[in-house]
């Protein structure tokens, strides 16, 4: 009986376990293949024959390039004010113990909790109460705000591994208490900030709901490019990006793993290290 | 130790950013939400005493319909993602073979990275009516372009949206029960289904409590989602608002709708993981 419980039990477990990797592989290899689909439209899987023709139609289309060049500049930017201003303040929160706080760092990390069209709408509100009527600096705005609590919880969860003594011998062999954050601590802290504004830049580079808000007609994001796109005519240059988007995240996981160490990312609880 | 005074310079910058970029915003937007609407004109009337006609109008059952098919959605899809999402979990958390560990958490963390559009698009590509999947459609006794299937589509979308998220965070919880339970239960001679249900799932509880808060706050003021899976059939909250804006350019509208996705939000993550916490204290709270 304990036999036949655990067969079944343990048949039910794998069949869970596979359908929801399966769940999230097979769309993702589907799109890839489609994405060499030799036929001019978009025909029934699988395609009879392959060839490289939409990732040519992808080079001409002005629109994605355009896009994908507004992407990095307000990812990458937005990315590096996050990650001094959320630096500075997790600095501060791991350092210092008062009255309020916890309130303080729950208020740093509630824009995380912000639906992202609330984000996008209010800084269009903000925007059109100052007078900014740039997309690029809208777009900048928006992708600060949402980026700022990832770096800041990152840095603040890489700042509470380190014993504080570390400083105190720094300044006991002279360094002022500065020099010590900046010698000491950050080369500490280095791998944790960095795979923080990782994360961030990731979700600047991916957001749409707060860019379609925010963009112009002349400035707007890859993604929202690309949704465009996907709106008006269903064509397989979207699934030629999307290849080339599983290639690029599979090659950073592979640098991600290098790096710190996919363990790391995730860490092993209490219970084994 | 107590922050000195020049230390609160920290905090100078990510202040100024939270408080001009955040707090700023959101007050423009309630003040916006209490605006009255001429319609043919565009945004609220600055010069007219303020109103709660914008809030009233969504008591409507017409709206309060959108606000019933999100939570609904919403509701199916975090639960669908907590029994899809354990088992992975117990495995990344539990297998003694490294390799396997590895192979999930890159799984789940590519997907993380993985642009939300190229997974939607894959999705469209997949379960559409070209796709390998569209046989699906034929289970729920529809074909895979009718409307129908279309909601079908929206819950694939989110569950491929929060599933690796929820999946993650239950790695954490599961690896914060000790191992040597589910051993000493064994031990006893509790087969391991016996085990598991029995000893990890109700330690694990507050960990998928917080999960399900976590994917259905994801889930409900998800807007990708429904706009590019809903093909319009199915539209949730947060469509609504941006249909407000973008079409009839009726702001105060689509500022109240806003004010009140922004209220759930914080009420389910900070408000319910409070009960949480307060029930289990050893649980945490939201990360």
């Amino acid at each position: 009986m304990k036999r036949l419980g655990d067969v079944v039990a343990s048949v039910l477990f794998v069949l869970l376990f596979g359908t929801a990797v399966l769940f999230l592989v097979i769309p993702l290899a589907v799109s890839v293949v489609m994405s060499f689909d030799a036929r001019e439209y978009i025909g029934p899987f699988p395609p009879p024959s392959l060839s490289l023709h939409w990732y040519e139609a992808l080079w001409e289309n002005t629109a994605y390039l355009d896009g994908l060049w507004v992407s990095l500049q307000i990812g990458l930017l937005a990315t590096g004010v996050s990650v001094v201003a959320g630096g500075m303040a997790a600095v501060f929160l791991d350092r210092f113990r008062f009255p309020g706080r916890d309130a303080l760092e729950t208020l740093f990390l509630s824009p995380k909790f912000v639906p992202t069209v609330v984000v996008g709408f209010s800084i269009l509100a903000l925007c059109a109460t100052l007078g900014v009527r740039d997309g690029w600096w809208r777009l900048l705005f928006g992708h600060i705000i949402i980026t700022l609590p990832f770096t800041l919880r990152a840095t603040l969860a890489a700042l509470v591994g380190i014993r504080r003594s570390l400083v105190e011998a720094a300044m006991i062999l002279g360094a002022s208490e500065f020099r010590a954050y900046l010698d000491v601590v950050m080369p500490l802290a280095r791998t944790g900030i960095l795979s923080g504004a990782l994360f961030a830049f990731v979700l600047s580079f991916d957001e749409v709901a707060v860019s379609l808000f925010l963009s112009d007609p002349f400035t707007t994001t890859l993604p929202v490019a690309l949704v465009a796109e996907m709106r008006a005519n269903l064509n397989l240059t979207i699934a030629a990006v999307s290849a080339l988007f599983v290639g690029l995240t599979a090659v950073a996981i592979l640098v991600l793993d290098r790096l710190v160490g996919l363990d790391r990312v995730i860490g092993y609880g209490i219970y084994r290290s | 130790m107590r922050p000195t005074p020049a230390a609160w310079l920290l905090l100078v910058p990510g202040g100024l950013l939270l408080g001009g970029l955040m707090v700023a915003p959101l007050g423009l937007l309630a003040l916006e939400s209490l605006r009255e609407f001429v319609g043919g004109r565009v945004g609220g009337q600055a010069d007219r005493p303020l109103t709660l006609a914008n809030y009233a109008e969504l008591l409507n059952p017409a709206y309060a319909l959108y606000f019933w098919e999100t939570f609904r959605i919403g509701a199916l899809v975090s639960l669908l993602a907590l029994i899809f999402a354990f088992p992975i979990a117990y495995v990344a958390a539990r297998t003694p073979r490294r390799g396997l560990r590895k192979g999930i958490l890159g799984l789940l963390i590519a997907m993380l990275f993985l642009s939300v559009v190229a997974r939607l698009y894959a999705i469209l590509m997949a379960y559409g009516p070209t796709g390998p999947l569209k046989g699906i459609a034929q289970l729920f006794g529809t074909s895979a372009s009718s409307a129908a299937f279309a909601e079908v589509q929206v819950m694939v979308g989110l569950l491929h949206f929060v599933l690796p998220i929820v999946a993650l965070t239950l790695i954490g919880t599961v690896q914060n029960i000790n191992p040597r339970l589910e051993e000493a239960a064994m031990a006893l001679g509790a087969p391991r289904w016996r085990a598991v249900t029995g000893v990890v799932l109700p330690l694990a509880v507050p960990g998928l409590l917080s999960a399900f808060l976590i994917a259905f706050a994801m889930c409900i003021s998800n807007f990708v989602v429904p706009l590019i899976l809903g093909r319009g059939v199915v539209l949730f909250v947060s469509n609504l608002m941006y249909i407000r804006f973008s079409e009839i350019a009726n702001f105060p509208s689509g500022a109240a709708i806003g004010i009140i996705m922004l209220v759930l939000s914080f009420g389910i993550v900070f408000g319910l993981t409070a009960v949480i916490r307060r029930l289990w204290p050893a649980a945490g709270g939201v990360r």
